[in-house]
């Protein structure tokens, strides 16, 4: 009796020799190259840079593993630019801010949804023209504000945006996050007599956990890489956040790039290791079949 | 637990009103069926009892006590939604729990209530997984071990059986009146489904456009149905409602503009009656529905599907003076006869 040769499916993916299959490419990987390809390379000659014997010429093309290889400009950097002390003090704010940020964001988001259909759409409409108002236009007011309360030189003006949610955007991200969960789940509580702060703490919050992934990793990187606050409100080097010192450094010496470069690194690193942490959450939460009953 | 009394309640959805003056009275024990078409009222009805929604007229009472002003959380009442409404971030046994745990009942208290609300519903053996790993069936047993747990007054079940699949609504339904029967508690169910009315409750409310129309037992609403609509919505095929003074003849009906309602199953196609000619048969398992038209009028026979006629036959259709409802033209009520 003859065998009958296996045939493909329509949509099979394609096996190696060893049996692999091969995820056929989409829209959504090519997005995901074109993204890699445009953010990887800066960080690619951002670390190749740092490696680069200081006092040579820049090379006239890119260059990948420099010659020689130096790794004594990170020690120097951090020794001369008080980097350890800096990224202490910026660890510091960004301990402080980001819980407040996402605090505040997300009870203003889930106030929202409990509060008149009127009232919602009024204070929405006045988020949306607070998203509009530049920082900068509100530099000036804020530093006389603080000022005036003795707050300058201190790390009270980089925290206090948190206590507003750092930005409009996150309370109406949380907002859209706590308006899809369904109604029932709220009536639910109310009926069980549910405090609408328990409702937000036991209900709401556990599940929007990738809003909150998210919104933690973007207050993350506001604050850590905030530069114009630290330089308007802190004149004392032993207070000095990261981007503040990472300009010192680059004053100290201006043709020395791999030195600043070396400090560029050591600055990003955090950022990096923020987000790895935090993709896991709204990347790779599994919600599985029937989540919130649909 | 205890009787619920509504008297004229009123609500609305913005410029909407959806209830109208609803009198309302369930005795304690008792499980009433809110049956309705949608967007009659009926989960708003629901939704009044047990506070989800304000009221812009009436009272709500519940055992007695005015609960009208009264936040949902402090009536003592349970409601099963029809989305079943359980938390997909907490397992089955926390989310029965969950009432005790916010009332700060001892935790090994609240484990044994839980698991004893657990037993009670059949759904034991799923304690510990998490609802997105549960079948349509056992959420709706997850949500009425929560809803139960607490021993409420009063249990709400807004359309429970909606999501489930025909053979496990029957059997689900079966369940209910089981589970009512050894519980003993007052119980609103709401439904658009007349047969889950007919089957489940002790009696039956029918509710169109924020009104009731009927409240009785099945047996009324089916053997009496006080006002045209209700005769029309509760059956299927639904009553056939043709001129009483029409091609039926039929004796001692009352002058005056009336309109006669005959049940399909009533009508008896054989050798004497109405000429008829058969337009459509539908096969319905044993059954057969045949449309038929005589006099220009359409009409509706529900016959066994074995001896069942075919497109095109002329038949005679007959009806038992007794089967036959009159209703008012004008009002839609029902006249007695003379």
């Amino acid at each position: 009796m003859a065998a009958l040769a296996p045939s493909r499916a329509p949509g099979a993916r394609a096996a190696d020799r060893r049996g692999r299959r091969w995820p056929r490419p989409s829209w959504r990987t090519l997005g995901a190259a074109l993204v890699i390809a445009l953010f990887v390379p800066p960080l690619v000659l951002l670390v190749s840079g740092s490696l680069r014997q200081p006092g040579l010429p820049p090379p006239l093309t890119p260059e990948l593993v420099p010659d020689p290889l130096v790794t004594g400009n990170y020690a120097e950097a951090v020794d001369l630019g008080g980097l350890l002390r800096a990224t202490a003090n910026s660890l510091l704010v960004a301990a402080l801010a980001v819980p407040l940020s996402v605090a505040v964001a997300s009870l203003a988001g889930f106030a929202l949804t409990q509060l008149p259909a009127r009232v919602t759409r009024a204070v929405i409409a006045a988020s949306l023209v607070a998203l509009m108002v530049p920082v900068t236009a509100l530099l000036v007011p804020r530093f006389a504000v603080f000022r005036v309360l003795g707050l300058t030189d201190g790390f009270v003006p980089l925290v206090a945006p948190a206590l507003i949610a750092t930005s409009p955007l996150y309370a109406l991200v949380y907002y859209v996050a706590f308006r899809a969960l369904p109604r029932d789940l709220y009536d639910a509580c109310r009926l069980e007599d549910v405090s609408p702060l328990r409702t937000w703490w036991t209900v709401a919050m556990p599940l929007v956990r990738p809003v909150t992934a998210a919104i933690a990793a973007l207050s993350f990187v506001l604050t850590w890489s905030n530069f114009l606050d630290p330089l308007v409100y802190l004149y004392d080097r032993e207070l000095f956040t990261l981007p503040l010192a990472l300009r010192s450094l680059s004053t100290l010496d201006p043709t020395n790039y791999p030195l600043f470069l070396a400090g560029a690194v050591v600055a990003t690193v955090p950022a990096l290791v923020v987000f790895g942490i935090a993709q896991r959450r709204f990347l790779h939460e599994y919600r599985g079949p029937g989540w919130l009953g649909r | 637990m205890s009787g619920v009394v509504l008297e004229g309640v009123r609500a609305h959805y913005g410029d909407t009103e959806v209830l109208r003056g609803i009198d309302l009275s369930v005795p304690a024990g008792e499980l009433l069926v809110v049956l309705g078409p949608s967007g009659s009222g009926k989960s708003t009805l629901l939704r009044v009892v047990a506070g989800l929604e304000p009221l812009t007229a009436g009272r709500v009472r519940i055992g007695g006590r005015d609960v009208t002003g009264m936040r949902a959380g402090r009536r003592n009442v349970s409601m099963v939604f029809q989305s079943y409404a359980l938390f997909p971030h907490l397992t089955v046994e926390r989310n029965i729990a969950f009432g005790l745990e916010v009332r700060d009942v001892p935790k090994r208290e609240a484990q044994q209530r839980s698991r004893a609300a657990a037993a009670l519903v059949g759904c034991e053996p799923l304690l510990q997984r998490r609802p997105a790993q549960l079948s349509g069936g056992e959420r709706q047993r997850v949500a009425l071990a929560r809803a139960l747990v607490r021993e409420p007054d009063v249990l709400l079940l807004d359309e429970p059986l909606s999501n489930l699949d025909a053979e496990l609504r029957v059997q689900t339904r079966a369940e209910l009146r089981s589970l009512h029967a050894r519980v003993g508690g007052t119980m609103l169910h709401v439904t658009h489904d007349q047969v889950e009315a007919l089957v489940l409750g002790d009696r039956v409310a029918v509710l169109r456009d924020g009104l009731i129309e009927q409240v009785g037992t099945p047996d009324e609403i089916w053997g009496s149905p006080a006002t045209r609509f209700v005769a029309r919505f509760v059956g299927t095929p639904a009553m056939n409602l043709l001129p009483a003074d029409g091609p039926l003849r039929l004796p001692g009906v009352p002058a005056g503009r009336l309109e006669a309602g005959v049940r399909p199953e009533a009508l008896v196609l054989g050798g004497e009656g109405l000429p008829a000619r058969v337009e459509l048969v539908e096969v319905v398992g044993g059954d057969a529905h045949v449309h038929l038209r005589a006099d220009g009028l359409p009409l509706v026979a529900r016959v066994p599907a074995a001896g069942r006629p075919s497109v095109g036959d002329i038949v005679h259709a007959a009806v038992h003076p007794d089967d036959v409802h009159l209703f008012d033209v004008d009002t839609g009520r029902r006249v007695r006869r003379a």
